[in-house]
């Protein structure tokens, strides 16, 4: 009984918390949108959004704009920091992340040599070649820290995602030097940003985000006895196999998708699931979905930031995630190591 | 395993060394092949000469106005420039790798160029009429800031543990750029592109003004660094062995670590932040040949010197007229061997 109302009080905790973060969500995305060269009221923009009307200036501002920037925001958020929180999960290691682990290097770099050499601009392409990049990259960094003494280690594997990202890096460096028109679109995409992406290539991200947000969410229950260990799991009857491999699928198509909307934004999936983690535990049914929420929320604030604090001039979101993220991971090594 | 050695002695036998002979044949073979890439650099550009031109010019009597201007006033320094730095990043690496007992330290690595760098773009976008002479002093005290800032938070609990260093270094590392970036993105768009072109390490900017302040430097400090070698064979072996020999561990730890990161920020300050040099050349040079620590860190220098070299000769050949910087280079180079320390290194032990 008095197990029972346990239950039920964490419930009550969870659903209210839910409650109360998409409501500091939805105060975000308006103000978000209010925000500016042109700041317009939160009044307005609520019109905007709920009841449109046609030639007033602002409401266009608002939906042509403002609007689709936000809803990059909230995708790219709620995509890295469940990618984050799965990777967590699964390989037990505290300061796993698509950047760290050379996800994020290594589809950047495909959608760069897709582009370049492959001359596909089609926006269809981008989130496919993100996500082989992804592949890839981590392929790459869970090779070379298997391969290593002692195996997959937290030490290991950000070694080896240090050094597949300089190394993609620089043969990425030189494939833009050597072509320099092509590219030009791309140099600010490449420091990661939410500014200038269209719509088209929103549409070809989404289907990524959605499905790996569902694999996530499905196996939530499972990553929590894998956090546990393998043999645990194994134990509780969990197929570590087939959910290690759901998992890997999941965070790839959610990096591919954040990466083809906003470039590689670092240390978000690095920071949100630790965050969310002191305040509801370690049972994932609840870690991935108040990720993805607290994640939307914490890219729309950091946007905000970026294009407010040397307004005009507008800072790349990506380097202020890492002005952010980058204390808190120093935190971690020190704390977790 | 017996090396052969030679002794040479000085001074009526006051002063006696004895030498490997195979490390002073390698030295003597990487002389050679930096000489050989000297050669090759001064003749090779958009300017064709020949080696007996290029001669000419070096020895006074140039076959034309455009060869001296060509050959004095771009490619000599230029090249004196790569090497300079190499070898200079090189040793760097070298002394921390001995200090903190970590095989895998490197400037780069470890944030100290990232901290230099800063500095740097700092100086070139927001007050660009700054002296020039005075950017290697700036950025050593930002280096070495970074260096402390590092320590102080590796070392702060359990002990100064290598790979907690190494990994601290990386976030650090991560926060400087981010910074920079942010001044690249606030600048004027002319200095922030000079400041870009210097970022990703590149030395076809380089002139007689660097390479005469990395001379400078290079008199201040190799003499101690050659004088450490004997605090360093010793330190080798741990703190605890170092002090039984009578070695002051603290001062000896604090003068190298000042010392490496006086190189690297004067090398950084000159081209830019060349990746891997520092990690890379200290290991290959114990590969091409067992000596002591002294002799040890005359290859190290000289096989910097060589990567360097060769990688600034092949970045501004290989796809000419485009110019590869030779930090990206060096990059490529680099991480493979990176990557095979990784795998031979007991990373675990060492956690």
């Amino acid at each position: 009984m008095a197990q029972r109302s346990m239950t039920q009080r964490r419930m009550m905790f969870a659903a209210t918390g839910l409650w109360l973060c998409l409501g500091a969500v939805l105060l975000a995305f308006l103000w978000h949108i209010s925000v500016g060269a042109k700041s317009v009221p939160l009044g307005t923009v609520w019109q905007a959004l709920v009841a449109p009307e046609e030639g007033v200036f602002d409401h266009v501002i608002i939906r042509d704009l403002r609007l689709p920037r936000a809803i990059f925001a909230v995708t790219v958020g709620a995509a890295l920091s469940v990618a984050g929180a799965l990777m967590q999960g699964v390989t037990r290691n505290p300061l796993a992340e698509p950047g760290i682990l050379g996800l994020l290097s290594g589809a950047t770099f495909a959608v760069i040599i897709g582009i370049g050499w492959f001359g596909l601009a089609g926006t269809a392409y981008v989130p496919l070649f993100a996500a082989l990049g992804a592949l890839a990259g981590a392929a790459m960094v869970w090779g070379i820290a298997e391969a290593a003494p002692g195996g997959s280690t937290p030490l290991t594997l950000i070694l080896a995602g240090a050094a597949v990202t300089a190394f993609l890096g620089s043969i990425q460096g030189a494939a833009i030097l050597l072509n320099e028109d092509a590219f030009f679109n791309f140099r600010v995409w490449l420091s990661g940003t939410l500014a200038g992406r269209d719509m088209d290539t929103y549409r070809w991200a989404l289907p990524w985000f959605v499905s790996g947000l569902v694999a996530a969410l499905i196996i939530a229950r499972q990553i929590t006895a894998l956090a546990m260990g393998e043999e645990t799991a194994a134990g509780l009857g969990v197929n570590t196999t087939r959910i290690k491999a759901v998992a890997l699928v999941s965070v790839v198509a959610l990096t591919a998708a954040s990466v083809a909307v906003a470039g590689p934004l670092g240390f978000v999936g690095l920071v949100i699931p630790h965050i969310v983690r002191l305040f509801v535990g370690s049972d994932y049914r609840l870690v991935v979905p108040f990720s993805a929420i607290v994640g939307s929320g914490y890219v729309l604030v950091v946007d905000i930031a970026a294009r407010m604090v040397l307004a005009p001039i507008e800072v790349s979101t990506g380097i202020v995630t890492a002005m952010l993220g980058a204390p808190i991971f120093i935190w971690l090594v020190r704390a977790k190591l | 395993m017996s090396t052969r050695m030679i002794t040479v002695e000085g001074f009526k036998g006051e002063l006696a060394l004895r030498l490997p002979v195979r490390a002073l044949l390698v030295c003597g073979l990487l002389t050679l092949a930096i000489c050989g890439v000297l050669t090759w650099s001064l003749v090779t550009g958009s300017y064709p000469l020949t080696t007996a031109e290029v001669w000419a010019t070096l020895t006074g009597n140039a076959p034309s106005d455009t060869a001296r201007t060509v050959v004095w006033e771009f490619r000599f320094p230029r090249t004196l420039v790569a090497f300079i730095v190499g070898a200079f990043l090189a040793l760097s690496g070298a002394a921390l790798q001995y200090v903190t007992r970590n095989p895998l330290a490197d400037p780069s690595l470890v944030g100290v160029s990232q901290g230099a760098a800063l500095v740097v773009v700092t100086v070139t976008v927001l007050a660009p009429s700054f002296g020039f002479y005075w950017r290697p002093v700036l950025a050593f005290a930002g280096a070495l800031l970074v260096a402390a800032l590092i320590q102080a938070i590796a070392a702060s609990r359990r002990g100064g543990e290598t790979l907690r260093f190494i990994l601290t270094g990386i976030g650090v590392a991560a926060l400087i750029s981010s910074f920079t970036s942010t001044l690249l993105t606030y600048g004027d768009i002319d200095r922030a592109m000079s400041a870009l072109g210097w970022l990703s390490g590149s030395i076809h900017a380089a002139g007689w003004g660097e390479v005469r302040w990395l001379f400078v430097t290079a008199l201040i400090c190799l003499p101690f660094v050659f004088t450490a070698a004997r605090p360093l064979s010793a330190l080798r072996f741990g703190e605890d062995v170092a002090t039984s020999f009578g070695v002051r561990v603290r001062l000896a730890r604090a003068t190298l670590i000042t010392l490496a990161v006086a190189l690297a920020a004067t090398a950084v300050a000159a081209v830019g932040p060349l990746g891997f040099v520092g990690l890379v050349a200290p290991h290959l040079a114990r590969r091409l040949a067992h000596s002591g620590v002294g002799v040890h860190l005359a290859l190290t220098a000289l096989t910097g010197a060589l990567i360097t070299g060769a990688a600034d000769l092949i970045g501004r050949a290989a796809f000419a007229p485009v110019q590869i910087p030779a930090g990206l280079v060096t990059s490529v180079i680099g991480v493979p061997i990176f990557v095979l320390l990784i795998l031979r290194t007991q990373a675990r032990s060492q956690l």
